[in-house]
């Protein structure tokens, strides 16, 4: 497995596609916070933390599309499912490959609150929960894009396909459903929604039933890649 | 050694591979013929448990492939139809990587068998047909496996590189049993040590290989037209 999550690492750090699309991840999260702090006079994580899932929205479909839809395009789904190495280490090396993508991606966005905490207040446990909560939902998001990349050879419609799923989780809990919605269908759905989860993780506070919602959302679409390895035919 | 009993593969209303009984043992280097479509490539995904027979068993060493899947894949080295390989790897660094993954300490005597020495550090992509095959094939033997799979191994090669490639096959076929598919027959006559032929799915010849040039191409066009 630990060659297999080589190899995918490897192919992040060799090829220019992979620096441009974590690059411009940072760029435009680095621009948010520091529009916050200048525009909006707040060197608040909170507001950055909330903006992030929309990045996310984009940045992981980007990163996972190719995942198992180039393998299955390419036929090396093939070459490598002869190999004695399992479904589910194929999936579990692709996925945690893609999860240190995600997290050089998020880490790139440290040295703003790093260098920030020096001259303002910053409660440092709140700024830690908060990106825990983030790596928990770039987590279910990277999962659930493996899934639907292991669902077609086209890369671009894997892509689209896992922008728009993510797009209606993270609207679930929007001011329009809301309005729109009575209460009750409202927090029903909600409890549905990668957002109001995170926004537990944004206030500092570790909700086991958070936790649980994006573990057992992560847990439940690699099982599902890895069932559809399995199949085959 | 490779046990098939009563095979059947459907794919929706397609059957591909109808009741194939097959066994191989050591030291046999098994030619398998067939027209296109004629269920080669399907049998032998079959035997490695890339695919789930519809009907029927499978055993290599008393082991199914489903269910004893990485087990089985150990002894087993595989060359797929058309050589699919990671195109922006060097070639060192995908053989590296086959060692990796098949537990092997190295790559560079097989390399070196296969005539690969010169281009390890050449990225893949930007090699010749010929030379991928080699890569292929390479990838197929690390590791040292009992059993060999080859879905059409010269596919594509030019006639030197196919010599070479019959060659090292009838070099290191001793103490192994190989199964090798090709659309060449002379390849068959120069290589195998038995012959097998299937046609629409079903077993029509299993048997040694017909003496004096020609023969085998007689027997196929007998039998594949009939």
């Amino acid at each position: 497995m630990k060659t297999l999550y080589k190899k995918e690492l490897n192919y992040y750090l060799n090829n220019p596609l992979g620096y441009i699309i974590v690059a411009l991840f940072a760029v435009f999260a680095n621009f948010f916070y520091i529009k916050d702090i200048f525009v909006v006079g707040q060197a608040s994580m909170r507001t950055f933390f909330s903006i992030l899932p929309w990045l996310f929205l984009i940045f992981i479909p980007a990163i996972s599309m190719r995942s198992l839809s180039e393998e299955k395009r390419s036929n090396t789904l093939e070459t490598l499912l002869t190999l004695p190495i399992s479904e589910s280490q194929i999936v579990v090396a692709k996925f945690l490959a893609l999860l240190t993508v995600m997290g050089v991606g998020l880490g790139l966005t440290l040295a703003l609150p790093i260098g920030l905490s020096f001259f303002s207040k910053l409660y440092l446990p709140e700024v830690i929960i908060g990106y825990i909560g983030l790596l928990f939902m770039g987590a279910f998001f990277i999962a659930l894009s493996m899934f639907f990349s292991s669902q077609s050879k086209n890369q671009v419609l894997a892509l689209l396909i896992s922008v728009i799923i993510i797009f209606f989780l993270l609207i679930i809990n929007s001011d329009f459903n809301s309005a729109v919605l009575p209460k009750f269908v409202q927090d029903y759905l909600s409890y549905f929604s990668p957002n109001y989860h995170l926004q537990n993780f944004i206030k500092g506070v570790i909700d086991i039933r958070s936790v649980f919602y994006f573990v057992s959302g992560t847990i439940l679409f690699l099982f599902l890649t890895v069932i559809d390895l399995e199949k085959r035919g | 050694m490779i046990s098939l009993r009563n095979i059947t593969k459907r794919f929706n209303q397609k059957t591909a591979v109808e009741e194939l009984n097959l066994k191989a043992k050591e030291g046999e280097i098994i030619g398998f013929l067939g027209p296109n479509g004629a269920g080669k490539t399907t049998t032998m995904r079959i035997i490695l448990g890339f695919l789930r027979p519809t009907s029927g068993e499978v055993f290599i060493h008393k082991l199914n492939p489903i269910e004893d899947r990485i087990e089985v894949l150990k002894m087993i080295g595989y060359l797929p139809e058309n050589n699919p390989l990671y195109q922006e790897m060097k070639v060192n660094e995908y053989l590296q990587f086959i060692a990796d993954i098949k537990n092997t300490p190295d790559y560079e005597n097989v390399a070196e068998d296969v005539g690969l020495s010169d281009v390890l550090t050449s990225k893949i992509e930007e090699l010749s047909r010929g030379y991928k095959q080699r890569v292929g094939l390479a990838a197929a033997m690390i590791s040292n496996p009992e059993i060999l799979i080859l879905d059409e191994p010269t596919s594509g090669l030019d006639p030197l590189e196919q010599d070479k490639i019959r060659e090292l096959i009838k070099r290191i076929a001793k103490k192994k049993t190989i199964i090798f598919s090709t659309h060449i027959l002379s390849e068959v006559e120069d290589v195998a040590t038995r012959l097998i032929i299937i046609n629409h799915g079903q077993l029509v010849y299993d048997g040694v290989k017909p003496s004096g040039r020609g023969g085998v191409e007689k027997l196929f066009k007998k039998l594949v037209r009939s």
